[in-house]
């Protein structure tokens, strides 16, 4: 009965669309991803599981953005998929992708309403990117992307949300240049009217720009459960208030530096809860202050910065991971003849067969200390500090967006004991365009990304920690004939040592900790071939292998590989 | 460029305030959960001859490498008692390893030697420690004693034994919960479930209890040895209160709670009741009685201990001992 009445909503609006003439706008996505997968593991492992399974589907975005007046815009986007192997309508569904109402009131305030993306700080609100990217390859870039489409995790790191965002600004022609304002309310939950109380997210920015060289701006952002939603009276609250200052000055007519910063607080209340091991209130601070030197001329630049995060300082809009690590992946969920969990692999993560986080989580999400130890809940992760730099190069002739970051960060507070953990991490990365080494006319492009992190703690045997991950991040693209590319890529980690995992209750509390001992080397190796119809509208086959090796014996080595066959067009 | 530089200075060190966290951690204690276990002082006991009356205690001391489960576990060797202190703290002191005489539940500690082996339960092959106490001087009892039927029977009291039940005070074999004696019932009633009962009443007509029923704890010793299982065997306590004070108990004019005690374990069993829920029945309604049905302890006249079990099981036989009032909590042996 929905989809009937959806169809008969879409055709009437189609109607009225035409009738207006020029005053609306069809975009939208299609495709079709066909997977095949195979698992490789020994014989005398695992004879119970299923070796191939194989699914794909077709998918049709078809948005409609209507223009009533000049100064409203209207978008709904209907999504139609069907399942590979459905019969005659079975496996398929119909949704409403999006829906959202954008204007300008007044000629002065911008409101939008509905699904909204949002983003605001590091610290505050940001959708920070998963694990296992460093300059990464098209191979792997192309089926990446169609998770990240899927979940609406854009390239500008805002989550997607459903409620209603304003912004407006005020020029002056004093002493301040214009006053910016921004808010935003958004429905986190919904009430179940027994346990869950209904949870609102809110917050705002008001930046206060003096000169184009001094800035200063208030973030807010704040989680709060609306009371007499629920018969009880629970509330979980949280209220995360910053201030950023950024300041540039020419030091000569070579260098400018931007003196950048960000200080805040974060109170997380846990209000009538009837658990004794909930606290009524947690509270922490952070500072992130940085010097960035521009060389002009040059698309090069440096920064040095220090920043120190408390072990308590609990900002859910900026510390939600994409990936929730803890849950099994949804393909060879067990394996062996023990049925075993499978834990995720990179391939998981390629594919697009993990739990993704489609809305903030109050609580620190589990993370995988072998793929990121450092700085698992992105800039925002609680008890680090330490000082960080950054080489930054846009643009060079032969030598593309080139990169080092590295990071020297120790915990705020000791877990478990009093000796704190100490982190280094270095990545780098650069394209390299070998054509123009070569003189070729075709493009042949290298993508080169490294990852070393190295976690370490000291004190009694029982205590240490000595952890050390290395990821390569490889890819070439060669445009073979116009249009037409061959694509191969490497993603290759290597993991040794030992961790003692947080495992943390509701409250973000750390109960027990989980100690692991890493062995591992995961390789992922692709291969496909993708002819360009446009830069909107791609057909790619790809071959992908994932092998797992463990050198301590204790997890089973397997390996997964995966044929895809992906069609995508963007309109 | 120097001011720029030292107001960063300035903003570094306002925020660079934050307090040095090295004494404290978040979660667990690595050394609690992982760490080598070890005694690294040696446990000990304040004395090996404890007379509880004089001395109130004895205590344990010794300090763990780490916080783990300790368990010292104290054994009458006459009476079988048995008492288990337990803790996690790494240090083991008078504030958590304290004895007062006490045992965990029926048969309470006599004057006897008290077996103590001490013991990591989580530690895998740890030592486990042996010592011994003398015990010259039982615990006094903090609560109103009605019997432990040390004394024999008083002049008031009566007593109800079928003709085949052989019932009364027995001292001296080691059976008694508390002391040195206890009440038996022993005998084979095939007509009927009463087997035999006590009725205990103050020489002077008043037990010295207080009038507040609301946090005064009834407490007696049953064990019920043949003749057992669910359904099958309970005590049956009659309070009669003289609610006029004339010396007399008129059972048509004054209050007789009835409150009933079946069969739950073997072994010693401590009965413990508040005294102000013998007014009401096991579904929680008022049971009827003849007087103002108000429990008044200061006005309890006797107490009677009616034994009965099943009929059609054969020879019953069971022990009751040590009836005490204690106020704000039920007795602990």
């Amino acid at each position: 009965m929905i989809k009937k009445t959806l169809i008969v909503l879409f055709v009437i609006l189609s109607n009225y669309i035409f009738g207006q003439q020029k005053k609306f706008q069809i975009n939208g996505a299609a495709r079709g991803y066909f997977f095949s997968n195979e698992l490789n593991i020994d014989e005398s492992l695992d004879t119970i599981t299923t070796r191939k399974a194989n699914y794909g589907h077709t998918l049709l975005d078809m948005g409609v953005n209507l223009f009533p007046n000049n100064n409203t815009e209207v978008l709904a986007m209907f999504r139609i998929r069907n399942e590979l192997g459905g019969f005659w309508g079975g496996g398929v569904s119909f949704d409403v992708r999006q829906l959202s109402l954008k204007g300008v009131a007044a000629d002065v305030v911008r409101y939008e309403l509905g699904d909204i993306d949002l983003k605001m700080t590091p610290y505050t609100l940001f959708n920070y990117q998963e694990e296992g990217v460093i300059n990464e390859g098209d191979v792997f870039a192309l089926r990446r992307d169609i998770v990240h489409y899927d979940m609406f995790y854009n390239n500008n790191n805002s989550w997607r949300m459903q409620g209603a965002k304003a912004n407006f600004g005020l020029e002056f022609n004093g002493l301040i240049k214009s006053l910016d304002f921004k808010t935003f309310i958004t429905r986190q939950r919904a009430t179940d009217g027994i346990l869950e109380p209904e949870r609102l997210f809110g917050g705002g920015t008001i930046k206060l720009v003096q000169s184009d060289n001094l800035s200063l701006a208030f973030n807010t952002v704040n989680i709060f459960d609306l009371e007499g939603t629920i018969p009880d009276s629970i509330q979980y609250k949280n209220n995360v208030h910053t201030f950023n200052l950024n300041y540039s000055k020419d030091l000569n007519e070579k260098i400018k530096l931007d003196f950048k910063s960000e200080a805040g607080i974060s109170n997380a209340r846990y209000i009538n809860y009837a658990d004794n091991r909930a606290p009524e209130t947690m509270n922490d601070w952070f500072y992130d202050v940085s010097v960035v030197s521009n060389f002009k001329g040059k698309n090069t630049s440096i920064t040095l910065g220090y920043k120190d995060v408390g072990a308590d300082f609990l900002s859910p809009g900026a510390q939600t991971k994409r990936i929730n690590y803890s849950k099994f992946p949804a393909l060879y969920q067990q394996i062996t003849n023990d049925a075993i969990g499978r834990q995720i692999s990179y391939s998981d993560v390629i594919s697009g067969n993990t739990e993704n986080s489609f809305k903030i989580s109050e609580e620190l999400m589990p993370y995988y200390a072998a793929y990121n130890n450092s700085n698992p809940y992105g800039l925002a992760t609680p008890n680090r500090k330490g000082v960080y730099a950054e080489f930054q190069r846009t643009d060079s002739v032969k030598f593309k967006n080139s990169f080092v970051k590295t990071a020297l960060l120790t915990q705020s507070k000791g877990t478990g004991t009093t000796e704190k953990k100490n982190f280094f991490l270095i990545e780098a990365g650069t394209d390299v365009y070998l054509n123009d080494y070569l003189g070729w006319k075709k493009q042949i492009k290298l993508d080169l990304g490294l990852r070393y992190e190295n976690t370490s703690r000291g004190g009694e045997v029982f205590e240490v920690v000595a952890l050390s991950s290395t990821f390569v991040d490889l890819g070439l693209s060669y445009e073979l004939v116009e249009s037409f590319d061959i694509l191969i890529g490497a993603k290759i980690w290597s993991v040794k040592g030992n961790e003692f995992n947080n495992d943390r209750n509701q409250f973000n509390n750390i109960v027990n900790f989980n100690v692991v001992n890493y062995g591992f080397n995961e390789n992922t190796y692709a291969a496909g071939l993708r002819y360009r119809f446009s830069d909107k509208n791609i057909l790619s086959a790809q071959y992908q292998i994932n092998n797992i090796k463990h050198t301590s014996g204790v997890s089973p080595d397997y390996g997964i590989s995966q044929f895809t066959f992906l069609y995508s067009l963007l309109f | 460029m120097k001011k720029i530089i030292l107001s960063l200075v300035t903003i570094l060190l306002i925020f660079s305030c934050r307090k040095e966290d090295s004494e404290t951690y978040d979660g667990p204690n690595l050394n609690d959960l992982f760490g080598e276990f070890s005694i690294t002082q040696d446990i000990t006991v304040s004395s090996n001859t404890v007379n509880f009356p004089v001395d109130n205690k004895v205590y344990f001391s010794g300090e763990l490498s780490k916080n783990t489960t300790w368990v010292i576990d104290l054994k009458g060797q006459t009476t079988g008692a048995n008492r288990k202190i337990s803790g996690t703290d790494r240090i083991i002191s008078i504030d958590n390893a304290t004895w007062d005489g006490g045992a965990n539940t029926f048969p309470g500690f006599g004057l006897e030697t008290v077996f103590v082996e001490i013991s990591f339960p989580s530690e895998d092959n740890s030592v486990i420690l042996y010592d011994t106490l003398q015990v010259t001087g039982s615990k006094i009892d903090d609560g109103i004693l009605i019997t432990s039927f040390e004394n024999g029977v008083g002049t008031k009291w009566s007593n109800f034994n079928q003709t085949t039940v052989a019932g009364g005070i027995t001292c001296g074999d080691g059976n008694a919960a508390k002391g040195n004696c206890y009440y038996g019932f022993n005998g084979t009633v095939g007509w009927d479930w009463a087997i035999g009962s006590v009725m205990i009443q103050d020489d002077n007509n008043d037990f010295g209890l207080p009038a507040s029923a609301s946090n005064l704890y009834f407490n007696m010793a049953f064990k019920p040895i043949e003749n057992i299982g669910n359904e099958n065997t309970f005590i049956q306590f009659w309070f009669d209160e003289d609610e006029n004070g004339d010396g007399i108990f008129d059972p048509a004019t004054e209050d007789r709670f009835i409150y009933e005690y079946w069969y739950q374990d073997t072994g010693w069993s401590l009965i413990s009741y508040k005294y102000a829920d013998i007014q009401f029945d096991v579904d929680g309604n008022q049971v009827a009685t003849n007087g103002n049905g108000l429990p008044e302890p200061g006005k309890l006249f006797s107490i009677n201990v009616f034994y009965l079990a099943n009929k059609a099981n054969g020879n019953a036989k069971a022990y009751i001992d040590h009836l005490i009032f204690t106020t704000n909590k039920p007795y602990t042996p």
